[in-house]
């Protein structure tokens, strides 16, 4: 278990949050799901961390601003199904509006860190996002069946 | 009999009329109110998204393709990216300033002086009030918001370490005198002052009074200091003589200062 999932809507942060990873030379698989519906397929459907597939990512990254279904609502279902519910979710989100931040908290994320404008900061805050949730933290185990 | 009569009814009328009126405004405040907060959000999600991309993809050029540009290209590039940090940083003080309007008051006692000595601390840990001297004398107890005046007073304090800092022995005052027939709050600094003349602009959104090159800032602080002090029914005025320093006396009742 070491897959990343990354719940993304704007295509340049799609590929900005990419290229920092990869300039920090963090190797995981990084599935992408473009709004809320796809996030949940992927994780409930027939996608990448499907109950089909058998496998779980280690770590979430979590817009809040996604078409179709929102962040928060996405949120609400990980945390509501027996299997996803203790997976570690960090919320990534342009927005630092207090009623988001409590909400996130309120419904389970583990982490909410705000996306800043500054590449350079950006990067190094994906670099220590991933020093912590996929080297240093301890993933849960999986739900036994 | 028939007058009193004519004349309860009118009276009534008004009321009612009135109170109509009055239940309308407000609706159309809490209206205004919720538009103000939906746009905040909307500055601060929307507008930063497309400014990381501005950033993030000029970054990417100079990091990958910087070797194939000239030294004129890699500058066009670097002021891309100083000009979406810059307005990066105005969004910020923009939603700082309509956080300001749109929260509401706390009301307490407090003590000015101490939420000044507070700010102060703060500031000389950092780099802001280094090597300045600062006096801050006792002020009656008043009542206040306390988070909404220590903005004020960040401000105000950190401010003045600004215009300061080309000063030889920077010196910074709070405390309370009699101007103008009135008991007022004041922070005082022996920097560089600024004109007279274009007074009128200080207080304005976004209007500077110095280049970037001379002090560096967005204009946002004194607009949001207005705003709180006005919000608690007071009043601020400056002055200030070039290169002699700047006054800013305040008050948190009695109305707008001119």
């Amino acid at each position: 278990m070491s897959g990343v999932l990354l719940i993304e809507d704007n295509p340049d942060d799609v590929e900005l949050t990419l290229r920092a990873f990869r300039k920090n030379n963090i190797a995981n698989d990084i599935v992408i799901a473009r709004d809320g519906q796809e996030a949940l397929d992927a994780l409930f459907g027939d996608g990448a961390f499907g109950p089909a597939s058998g496998e779980l990512p280690s770590l979430l990254l979590l817009d809040l601003n996604l078409p179709r279904v929102s962040g928060l609502e996405v949120l609400r279902r990980i945390r509501g199904d027996q299997r996803t519910r203790l997976l570690p979710v960090v919320i990534l989100t342009s927005s630092d509006e207090e009623q988001d931040l409590i909400e996130g908290y309120s419904l389970g994320a583990n982490s909410y860190v705000r996306k800043p404008v500054d590449f350079a900061e950006f990067a190094e805050g994906i670099r220590v996002l991933g020093l912590y949730w996929l080297v240093l933290n301890r993933a849960p185990p999986p739900v036994k069946a | 009999m028939q007058t009193e009569t004519v004349t309860g009814t009118a009276t009534d009328e008004l009321n009612r009329e009135l109170e109509l009126r009055v239940a309308e405004r407000t609706q159309e405040l809490a209206v205004a109110v919720r538009e103000l907060e939906a746009f905040a959000y909307s500055v601060s999600h929307d507008l930063r998204t497309p400014l990381r991309a501005l950033d993030g993809f000029s970054q990417a050029l100079l990091e990958d393709y910087g070797d194939q540009l000239d030294e004129t290209g890699l500058d066009y590039l670097r002021r891309i990216r100083a000009g979406s940090q810059r307005m990066s940083v105005l969004i910020d003080d923009m939603l700082r300033l309509s956080r300001v309007s749109r929260s509401e008051m706390q009301l307490e006692p407090l003590d000015l002086a101490g939420i000044a000595r507070d700010v102060i601390a703060e500031l000389t840990a950092g780099d802001a009030g280094r090597g300045v001297t600062f006096v801050v004398t006792e002020t009656a107890p008043a009542t206040g918001d306390a988070r909404l005046l220590r903005i004020a007073l960040f401000n105000l304090l950190e401010n003045a370490c600004k215009f300061t800092r080309r000063t030889d022995s920077p010196r910074v005052e709070f405390g309370m005198k009699e101007k103008n027939g009135q008991m007022m709050y004041f922070v005082a600094d022996n920097g560089a002052g600024f004109d007279m003349a274009h007074a009128e602009r200080l207080f304005g959104a976004f209007q500077r009074l110095h280049r970037a090159d001379e002090f560096e800032g967005t204009g946002i602080g004194l607009a949001t200091v207005q705003r709180i002090v006005r919000r608690h029914g007071g009043g601020i005025l400056a002055e200030s003589t070039p290169g002699d320093g700047a006054r800013f006396h305040f008050t948190l009742s009695g109305g707008n200062l001119t």
